[in-house]
């Protein structure tokens, strides 16, 4: 139906978009070396307020965009004084998780306040299309380029031309010597906070406009996006942003246009893992340009773990074993069960996150894979499920491994955006590849646990089942932890290169804490896979990812005991306060953000 | 201690310094008087660099008091302090390296709002590093170590300051450039800039300096007129021990 010139119009269309939100991050990027995880929520009000501005206020057009961009400013002038500027002594990571954490309180806001349904965004400009080439152009197009255009033109001449803008340039490259030389470098992250989501917001009222429609799930979309856009230019590079922006516009829509709608984000993914691994300081680093900051050794703030006594943890364990011989409600015992089944995820992501230190956003890819193999292998196969379990353990263990292992070249932040680039990518390729993964449709009619041939389905049972094997996960991992192997993890953790020159091979040990660690995540898929029954492509998403870093935080980095107690409160104080399910995530995001900055060691300490 | 010093431009007294556990500043004291060179010499982890950033406020001193030109420095922010007249070159330059060289020099004047005054200023700091003139739109990354030090020297006094602090100014310069640089600090100090320097190089800091003190693991143990100094045996052995052959 449409030409290679429509293709190209709508790539360079939303390019211009991305470019509204990648210049945003990347300005951020600059000032504060963070990546921000709530430019997406910014994105998300702006489309909301637009809504607002044009359906119940009525404001013409002019207006509509100042409203906007004001609102965003105010929104992101709010996030950066009380949720980052607290922070700016704290641990490298630490403002990067409050991020993660404002955004879902953000989100969790605007689906309160507006319901989770969809809405229409009209676009206030004659529908028209005009005949260019072989291809037609709207005016929504041409006040998308036009905004895209007159920003970024905006943007070079403050840069350049006002003292603020060289404040924002020196405070990028040197903040401390632009300190020295009278800068308030509070007004410049509050200059950037403001343009940046002043941006934003724009973008994200264009956006709505341009498809007419929308929802709370655009946030991380455009997170996602945004951040794709600004590493593919470079981390800090603004005008590399725009160009980053563009390319992915046009990849994504030539992707489109030859293999389909379904295919726009996996080559988005494709194109941030291809950089990140060639290029992983973008396609216009100069060569020159330092390395990204480590944040091995500054990462995990210092603290002394409880010590809890090995007879209590006995008697916990008795006392959680013997529970189901007590007159207890089926409710309570399913909510274990999620804990449980989240434990295993959380003493996963505790190993690789907290021992290792490969901060992983795309747990969650890892539950999808030992799910799916799982389910497919007793559905197809015929194998007995007690052995298809482990089988999807296995199997994460390794394709995990293979998929992240092009992260294992990268530090810190990256290692963080890889990691969730390349979940997203399992579930993308776990929605197109119908052949074996019965694509958008999902898995049912997965077969229930079974031990032996004898099938578990009383909750009791399953219970018994999930905490035995969370137990057994979590005796091999403290005893991991206490090994030589835990030794030398630690030790990558701390200082990467003063490991290496002991002869440490990194890539070795992080593929060992990634297959221990896939395997823990994968055998928690695959027994979800047989307690659901059903599962698709979004069961195992990355809210999952963020709740089991949450749990993980909770519970004090790398600690095997904490991982469990952060998932039976995380899992567990919820249900005892009655606590509906749309609020939940709300206070998983406030929780993080107290996390850290309260107690960022958790409640039984880092190890 | 120092010579015969009307009211000090800066002046430390009692001053402890932590990181964490560790105390880096044991009851430290320095003035400097005004219109002086003042030298502060120590070997590796004496805690020279950290009284530099004492002073700018880049860190806080548990207890103590610093003042310049008789108020009170504690608890401003650097902004702050550098509006009162202190101007830096810190260690190993810290240039903006994406700015030209002329982006660099006028950063330096960022405190100051009068226009003209600056662009006459940008002209004298070229008379001055007459090098710099056919540098101006080179990224200030692309110069070697001896042309960004004049860099960062042109910067600093860009803001008009009554003092100037520099972190150990001869670091890894070629020797033609170091006595460039001292030569250079002399001439500021002639212009009425008093100047507080972090030196490793005892000998050639004594050259210039009007007094010094001997920093060690975070004590004072020596002060004097640097003449003094450079006779005293004890400088002699700890520091000038074949330096002066280099």
């Amino acid at each position: 139906m449409s030409s290679w010139l429509d293709y190209t119009i709508n790539g360079l269309i939303v390019g211009n978009v991305y470019a509204l939100v990648a210049v945003g991050l990347a300005l951020i990027f600059g000032v504060s070396r963070l990546i921000n995880f709530a430019q997406g929520s910014i994105y998300l009000v702006g489309a909301y307020i637009g809504w607002v501005a044009v359906v119940q206020l009525h404001t013409p057009l002019p207006l509509t965009i100042i409203v906007v961009a004001a609102t965003a400013a105010v929104v992101g002038l709010i996030i950066e004084r009380f949720g980052l500027r607290p922070l700016q002594n704290s641990v490298r990571i630490a403002p990067l998780l409050a991020t993660i954490g404002i955004s879902f309180v953000l989100d969790q806001l605007v689906m309160l306040t507006f319901s989770p349904n969809p809405r229409a965004l009209p676009s206030q400009l004659p529908d028209v299309r005009f005949q260019l080439g072989g291809g037609t152009i709207g005016p929504l197009d041409l006040l998308i380029a036009g905004v895209g255009i007159s920003s970024a033109l905006l943007l070079f001449v403050f840069l350049r031309y006002s003292k603020l803008g060289w404040a924002v340039r020196a405070a990028s490259q040197d903040r401390d010597a632009a300190m020295q030389m009278g800068v308030d470098v509070n007004r410049v992250n509050q200059a950037v906070f403001g343009i940046a989501a002043a941006l934003g917001g724009v973008s994200g009222m264009l956006v709505g406009m341009y498809y007419n429609q929308i929802d709370t799930a655009m946030s991380l979309q455009a997170t996602l996006k945004g951040v794709v856009a600004e590493v593919v230019g470079g981390a800090g590079n603004v005008p590399g942003a725009v160009i980053g922006s563009l390319l992915l516009g046009l990849v994504e829509s030539y992707g489109v246009a030859v293999f389909g709608t379904s295919y726009r984000n996996l080559f988005a993914f494709l194109l941030l893992v291809v950089v990140l691994v060639l290029r992983p300081n973008g396609l216009f680093a100069s060569a020159r340009q330092a390395p990204p900051e480590p944040l091995t050794g500054t990462f995990i703030a210092p603290s002394r773990p409880v010590r809890i006594p090995r007879w209590v943890l006995a008697v916990a364990a008795a006392g959680f074993a013997v529970l189901p011989l007590f007159p207890v409600s089926f409710y309570v015992l399913q909510t274990l069960i999620n804990a449980w089944l989240l434990g295993m995820l959380a003493l996963s992501l505790t190993l690789v996150a907290g021992t290792m230190g490969q901060v992983s956003l795309g747990h969650a890819a890892l539950l999808a894979i030992g799910a799916y193999t799982s389910a497919l292998l007793s559905l197809t196969l015929n194998v007995p499920v007690g052995l298809a379990v482990i089988g999807g353990g296995l199997v994460s263990a390794a394709l995990g491994t293979l998929l992240i292992s092009p992260s294992f070249r990268l530090r810190g932040h990256y290692v963080s955006i890889a990691t969730l680039a390349i979940g997203e990518i399992v579930s993308l390729v776990i929605l197109n590849w119908e052949s074996v993964t019965r694509g958008p449709i999902g898995i049912s009619g997965i077969p229930p646990l079974s031990l032996f041939g004898y099938d578990l389905i009383s909750p009791s049972s399953v219970y018994w089942f999930s905490l035995a094997v969370m137990v057994v996960l979590a005796l091999l991992q403290g005893r991991l932890l206490t090994s030589h192997l835990g030794r030398s993890f630690r030790a990558i953790r701390d200082d990467d290169i003063a490991a290496r020159a002991y002869g440490l091979s990194l890539n070795r040990y992080k593929s060992l804490a990634f297959i221990f660690g896939g395997f823990a995540a994968g055998v928690s898929g695959g027994i979800a896979a047989h307690l659901y029954s059903y599962i698709n492509h979004e069961t195992f998403n990355t809210q999952q990812s963020i709740l089991a870093l949450t749990v993980v935080i909770l519970g004090g980095l790398g600690n095997v005991v904490g991982a469990i107690v952060g998932s039976v409160a995380l899992v567990g104080l919820p249900e005892v306060f009655r606590i509906a399910a749309e609020y939940r995530i709300l206070i998983y995001g406030i929780v993080l953000l107290l996390l850290v900055r309260f107690r960022p060691q958790g409640l039984l300490g880092t190890i | 201690m120092t010579t015969s010093a009307p009211e000090p431009l800066l002046a430390l007294s009692g001053v402890n310094t932590f990181y964490g556990q560790a105390q880096v500043h044991f009851d430290l004291s320095i003035t400097v008087a005004r219109g002086h060179i003042v030298c502060l010499l120590g070997g590796n982890a004496s805690g020279k660099s950290t009284t530099m950033k004492i002073i700018l406020g880049l860190v806080k001193p548990r207890s103590g008091e610093v003042s310049f030109d008789g108020a009170s420095l504690v608890g401003l922010s650097t902004p702050q302090i550098v509006r009162r007249g202190i101007a830096s070159v810190p260690e190993a330059r810290r240039l903006f390296a994406d700015m030209s060289v002329r982006e660099n020099i006028l950063m330096g004047a960022f405190v100051r709002n009068d226009r003209d005054a600056v662009a006459q200023d940008l002209d004298r700091m070229l008379t001055l590093f007459p090098k710099l003139g056919q540098r101006l739109s080179q990224r200030a990354g692309s110069l070697s170590g001896g042309e960004q030090q004049m860099v960062a020297m042109a910067r600093a006094l860009m803001s008009r300051p009554r003092m100037i602090v520099m972190d150990e100014p001869t670091m890894g310069l070629s020797p033609l450039y170091v006595d460039r640089v001292l030569e250079l600090i002399r001439t500021i100090n002639q212009e009425g800039v008093s100047v507080f320097m972090v030196e490793q190089n005892a000998s050639l800091a004594l050259e210039i300096a009007h007094e010094a003190y001997v920093l060690q693991t975070g004590k004072i143990v020596l002060s004097g007129p640097a003449r003094a100094l450079k006779d005293d045996p004890r400088v002699r052995d700890a520091y000038l021990g074949g330096s002066e052959a280099a």
